[in-house]
């Protein structure tokens, strides 16, 4: 019981230091000169447009019940029948001539924010295949008995994991995508795969290093050769623990994909900076922004911990 | 060192074993065994037992020397090694079964990956093998919900899975509670009354007195001694003595 109430008290601590903070960025943006325009913002995420429906005919209009707007025709043409319309621009028994305004209909349409989230997640999710094929191949490679393999793959890690990605993405956009002819998208793609791989390989390495050797040699003694020992006792089982560092990988990468904005593409970060100059808000587009960042990272975290949840039947 | 007869299915001749390190493992071993017997291997520790048992199916490779098993050289390049461990079945002192896999899962894999035998076949075979050691009911736990000796057991009904012609024993008990000893032991007796060959490690005098046909004694890296039960605990050797002076 004292436990509980003392464990009660901590909660209400967060909870008033979170508070505390929401004021003070409350009162810290009340205290700039800036005036807040978050009425701006929903029409770069999600719009709508109206767009005008003309009579194809002269003819005759007639609502019937049901909310549907039938126009017959003078010359014995089929019948124009709308049933979904927002707003209705004649009235019951209109005579219409050619071209005459029906109907309004509004069309949602994707602003350049969700535009740029989309863009974002196909970046993640391309390069997150690849980097996880280039990861397991090198971090397979570290702990190959073959010196060339082992070399290679360490030469790779050590290359990757010692310069910064912005640089990487310059060389690979501006050598490589020269030199292959590779268009922006492809080269993003190559340098965020090859950049996370490199981390990949070394959590694929300490994964497989902590399966006891023991799995492997009774894998072998049934007669199974390395690869069939690989894939159906040492990798199921190293997947597994390598789970949470993963997850915090493929967060990183969804993360770093906002560094491909220097190479116009248009990624969330991009489209962020774009809005910012035609809406001159730049606080709140920058809030926004890094609040769908938190849905794609938060929506990844969710999905792994439930796999995590299915995983550990076994324990 | 016996005969070598068209009977042995186990033929080590003067085998080797350094290891990278350096450590002569095994020296000069040789040792025959005929289909059917059951060996038990016996000595201190560090003697080299473990190691002799794993070059049997190649866990270990050796520095100098020959193996055959049922007439197939382990040392000739050609030889699918593979192919000859799907003939010799191993059970470890530490089980080492597939924590991912429930028990039936274990037993039912390499027949699946390695045999390629359908799904269904092959845990039809599975719950035969784990009716006989006793686990009928445990079919479908995970190895983590499952006693030590009820592991061993699951352990050899994997092995048997494939069918092997040898089974090797490397030390099946030490790891276990003593009151669990005896269920492991009860299997393998079966499966020796079954006519299985059999190498075994084990430090269970009772069980090579019971079971063996013949008894070896091995002490640093050398094969010293080797009879039928009866004459090995009778004997006088004096390094025997001594070791059975100190397990006793
Ligand atoms: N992988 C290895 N690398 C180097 N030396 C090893 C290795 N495995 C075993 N040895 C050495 O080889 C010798 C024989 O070891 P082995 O494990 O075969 O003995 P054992 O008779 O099985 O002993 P125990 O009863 O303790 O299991 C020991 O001196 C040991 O230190
Ligand atoms: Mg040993």
């Amino acid at each position: 019981m004292e436990k509980q109430s003392h464990l009660l008290l901590w909660k209400a601590v967060f909870v008033l230091i979170i508070i505390g903070l929401g004021f003070g960025i409350y009162a810290g943006s009340k205290s700039i000169d800036y005036t807040w325009r978050w009425e701006r913002i929903p029409q770069y995420i999600i719009n709508t447009e109206a767009t005008t429906v003309r009579s194809p005919f002269d003819g005759t209009a007639t609502i019937e019940k049901g909310n549907k707007l039938v126009v017959t025709s003078d010359y014995g043409d089929d019948p124009l029948v709308i049933k979904k319309f927002d707003n209705l621009l004649v009235s019951n028994g209109d005579l219409v001539f050619e071209g005459d305004p029906l109907v309004e209909v509004e069309n949602w349409n994707i602003g350049p924010l969700t535009w740029g989230l989309v863009m974002t997640l196909q970046l993640s999710v391309v390069s997150l295949v690849f980097a996880v094929v280039i990861g397991l191949f090198a971090g397979l490679a570290r702990i190959s008995t073959n010196p060339a393999l082992r070399y290679l793959s360490v030469t790779y890690i050590e290359l990757i994991r010692g310069t910064p990605l912005l640089v990487q993405i310059f060389i690979f956009y501006f050598f490589i995508g020269t030199v292959l002819d590779l268009d922006r998208f492809t080269a993003g793609v190559a340098a965020l795969s090859v950049f996370t791989g490199a981390y990949i390989a070394e959590i694929v390495r300490s994964g497989i290093q902590s399966i006891s050797p023991g799995q492997m040699e009774a894998a072998r003694s049934l007669g199974m050769n390395y690869v069939q020992a690989m894939v159906n006792v040492i990798l199921p089982q190293a997947f597994k623990r390598t789970l949470p560092p993963m997850a915090g990988q493929f967060i990183n990468l969804i993360k770093d994909s906002s560094l491909v904005s220097v190479i116009s593409i248009t990624d969330l970060t991009k489209a962020g900076r774009e809005v910012v100059s035609s809406t001159f808000a730049p606080f709140e587009v920058w809030f926004a922004v890094a609040l769908m960042y938190l849905v794609l990272t938060g929506a990844l975290s969710w999905a792994i911990q439930r796999l995590e949840k299915r995983l550990s039947a076994s324990d | 060192m016996t005969n070598m007869t068209d009977k042995s299915i186990i033929q080590a001749r003067n085998i080797e074993k350094i290891y990278p390190n350096g450590c002569h493992a095994l020296k000069n071993v040789s040792l025959d065994i005929n289909r059917g017997e059951v060996v038990v291997i016996i000595g201190p520790s560090g003697s080299g037992k473990s190691t002799f048992l794993r070059t049997l199916n190649q866990l270990e490779t050796i520095s100098d020397g020959t193996i055959h098993i049922d007439e197939v050289s382990l040392t000739d390049r050609k030889t699918n090694i593979n192919k000859v461990r799907e003939e010799v079945g191993m059970v470890f002192q530490s089980f080492n079964l597939f924590p991912h896999k429930t028990a039936l899962g274990n037993v039912a894999l390499s027949p699946i990956k390695v045999k390629k035998k359908p799904r269904t076949v092959a845990e039809q075979e599975g719950r035969e093998l784990l009716k006989k050691v006793g686990l009928a009911e445990r079919m479908n736990n995970y190895p983590s919900h499952l006693s030590g000796g009820q592991q061993q057991r699951v352990a050899i009904a994997r092995a048997l899975a494939m069918h092997p012609k040898i089974m090797l024993f490397d030390e099946p008990t030490s790891a276990l509670d003593p009151e669990m000893v005896g269920e492991v032991l009860d299997v393998m007796k079966s499966l020796a009354s079954d006519g299985m060959t059999m190498v075994v490690v084990t430090h269970e005098m009772g069980f090579a007195r019971e079971v063996a046909d013949r008894v070896v004694f091995m002490e640093e890296g050398e094969l010293v001694f080797e009879e039928s039960p009866e004459r090995f605990f009778s004997s006088d050797n004096p390094r025997l003595q001594r070791f059975l002076g100190q397990v006793l």
